[in-house]
């Protein structure tokens, strides 16, 4: 009885020290994000203020309204999330079931691509896009994005594929399901955990990706994360302003995690126990 | 009256894996609403001929003949066949209704006769009261079961079965082995049941064939096959435990095994050596006949496997479980000449009848 206690005890008091770790800049920026500017640089800080939504009427109706931006970004995620839906499905399917003699190697160059570090394709990717005349399109800036989702999509997908038994299909074929039917029907409902990875991965990478939309972007492509960006200036840094901007920008992602919960956290624990997160 | 359908006839089939052949030219006829049971040990090849059936894998030569109508290379759907698999294949995000009703929603059948036909199936099977289930929620048994009623929903032609029971317990494969037969019966369905499990296939096939290395050996009723095994390696295969195979020599209407004369019923001509097969069932133990030495008894509860040495020859015979024997007492055995079999030791081939 005790132990248990004690045991729950530390559980908790470990989990809730994590949390603070997480929480408090989260917190801290909630906090700024009700401040006037002049609240924000009070030294020492404020902890008791009147709060204000100067900060949220400036970000959201402002002259330097995100608002454009927001549509950006979810141009670019929604953009960069379905494509790779498209393409990752039925090449994932495809690997799942051919057997492909590269398919390790293949997973290996996967990986690497992730291992890669951004920095240093931008300027091979400002070079193309110049060339093809895509900079500063949502066409650009997604085919970029695609080159890093699609083959790790691809690979999280395959692994899901490959839990499904042949057998599955084959009965479905003889139920005279036919091919496509035998997809749509049986395979796919089945991987549903994958997608919900796949979808929450991609938009999340696309939603908070700064780096090349900032190079690759430009007037009329500028995503949120590069708008807010532009809160710092060398004259002033509009600290509440930019504290309101990233609570907005949070709110999609935070509502596609709440939504995909249940499902990522099944499609995590995929393959831990056969069998046990498709059911 | 009308020629019930459900005929199968394989012709030549001939079946091969990069340079590994797998069927080396399977004729198969299986007539309308019979119980047909391929039988052979794993890699045999019986599976894969149960696949080209189904229209699952491809094959090299041959053909695959239904009612009278060659489908070879037509696809699984096209052939109005149903399968039971080894793993039942149920689609674990369906319900147990939804289930039974997917061959029926994919020809678009009407909601009413789709109903019917799902809840008629599942009371065949007695699974009417889990039909809001997932198959994850299931016993084995019901899971077994629910793939039966998929299979038998919408009234298939051909009824194919491969080891439906393996995942079975012992108690309850029996129990199943009887419904799946009477199943069967009621349905008028051509079946084709794959197992590797003789018992299973004696019991509840029409006729079997037994599967050795890529050929059909042996085709009969299981009567047929078991009275008379064609080869060594069938009477090896069948019984349990399987028939004994004693090196002897025959001569005219005699056999001489380790040195002692048998009379035999029938002259099988010219002397020469033989393999003397005779099932463990068919020995006696009496006061004479050939000496032999206990070596072990097993005790089964309602019989004794006795394993008896005769020289250098290893014999096992199943006696009633009130002999009362002790190992390493002498004893002499003694068989019935009708329940001998004769081999040709080289070809491995029967002899006679």
């Amino acid at each position: 009885m005790k132990r248990a206690f004690a045991r729950r005890f530390a559980l908790a008091a470990s989990a809730g020290m994590l949390l603070s770790i997480w929480g408090f800049p989260v917190l801290w920026a909630l906090l700024t994000s009700f401040k006037t500017e002049r609240d924000v640089l009070a030294y020492p800080p404020k902890i008791l203020f009147e709060p204000s939504l100067a900060a949220y009427r400036d970000v959201l109706f402002g002259a330097s309204s995100i608002v454009p931006n927001l549509v950006s970004s979810i141009i670019l995620s929604l953009g960069a999330t379905l494509l790779t839906l498209l393409v990752a499905v039925p090449a994932g399917y495809a690997l799942a079931r051919l057997g492909l003699p590269a398919k390790r190697t293949s997973g290996f160059y996967v990986l690497a691509t992730q291992m890669l570090p951004p920095v240093g394709l931008i300027i091979p990717y400002y070079l193309v896009l110049q060339k093809v005349g895509a900079l500063d399109t949502y066409v650009g800036l997604i085919v970029i994005y695609l080159t890093f989702s699609l083959p790790f999509a691809i690979w999280l997908l395959v692994s899901y594929f490959e839990d499904i038994p042949r057998e599955m299909e084959e009965a479905a074929l003889l139920d005279r399901a036919g091919r496509l039917r035998t997809l749509w029907y049986v395979i796919l409902p089945q991987v549903r955990g994958g997608i919900a990875v796949t979808i929450v991965f991609v938009f999340l990478n696309a939603w908070n990706e700064f780096l090349f939309a900032v190079v690759l972007g430009g007037n009329r492509v500028r995503p949120v994360t590069v708008a807010m960006f532009n809160f710092i200036s060398v004259e002033q840094t509009r600290w509440a302003s930019l504290a309101a901007g990233a609570m907005v920008a949070m709110g999609p992602v935070m509502l596609l995690g709440l939504i995909a919960q249940k499902h990522i956290v099944k499609g995590l624990t995929v393959g831990a126990v056969k069998g046990g997160g498709r059911r | 009256m009308k020629e019930r359908a459900g005929s199968v006839a394989l012709r030549n089939i001939v079946k091969r894996h990069g340079t590994l052949t797998v069927l080396k030219g399977v004729d198969l006829d299986i007539r309308p609403g019979e119980f047909f049971a391929l039988l052979g040990p794993s890699g045999s090849g019986k599976t894969t001929t149960l696949r080209i059936l189904a229209g699952l894998e491809s094959h090299d030569e041959g053909s695959v003949i239904l009612d009278g109508r060659d489908v070879t290379g037509s696809e699984p759907g096209e052939r109005d066949v149903a399968m039971v698999f080894q793993s039942y294949a149920l689609y674990p995000h369906m319900s147990v209704y939804d289930n039974i009703a997917f061959p029926l929603r994919m020809v678009k059948t009407p909601s009413a006769d789709l109903d019917r036909a799902v809840r008629e199936s599942a009371a065949r099977v007695k699974i009417g009261h889990l039909l809001e289930r997932k198959p994850g929620q299931l016993s084995g048994g019901q899971q077994q079961r629910c793939a039966l009623a998929r299979a038998i929903v919408r009234k298939p032609t051909l009824f194919l079965l491969d080891e439906p029971l393996s995942n079975l317990d012992a108690k309850l494969r029996l129990e199943t082995r009887v419904e799946l037969r009477k199943l069967q019966r009621a349905l008028g369905v051509t079946a084709v049941y794959v197992t590797h499990d003789q018992e299973e296939a004696m019991t509840i096939a029409d006729r079997l064939a037994v599967f050795m290395d890529g050929n059909v050996v042996q085709v009969g009723t299981p009567e047929e096959v078991f009275r008379k095994p064609a080869s060594v390696d069938v009477a090896t295969f069948l019984g349990s435990p399987p028939m004994n195979l004693l090196p002897a020599r025959l001569a005219g209407r005699d056999v001489v095994i380790e040195g002692h004369r048998v009379s035999l019923a029938v002259d099988h001509g010219r002397e020469r050596d033989v393999l003397l097969g005779v099932q463990p069932s068919r020995i006696e133990i009496g006061s004479d006949g050939i000496p032999a030495q206990v070596d072990l008894l097993e005790q089964l509860g309602d019989s004794v496997i006795v394993d008896l040495a005769l020289g250098s020859t290893r014999v096992r015979a199943k006696l009633p479980e009130r002999t009362r024997l002790a190992e390493g007492a002498g004893v002499h055995l003694r068989f019935d000449p009708a329940d001998v079999h004769l081999f040709d030791p080289a070809t491995r081939k029967r002899i006679g009848d």
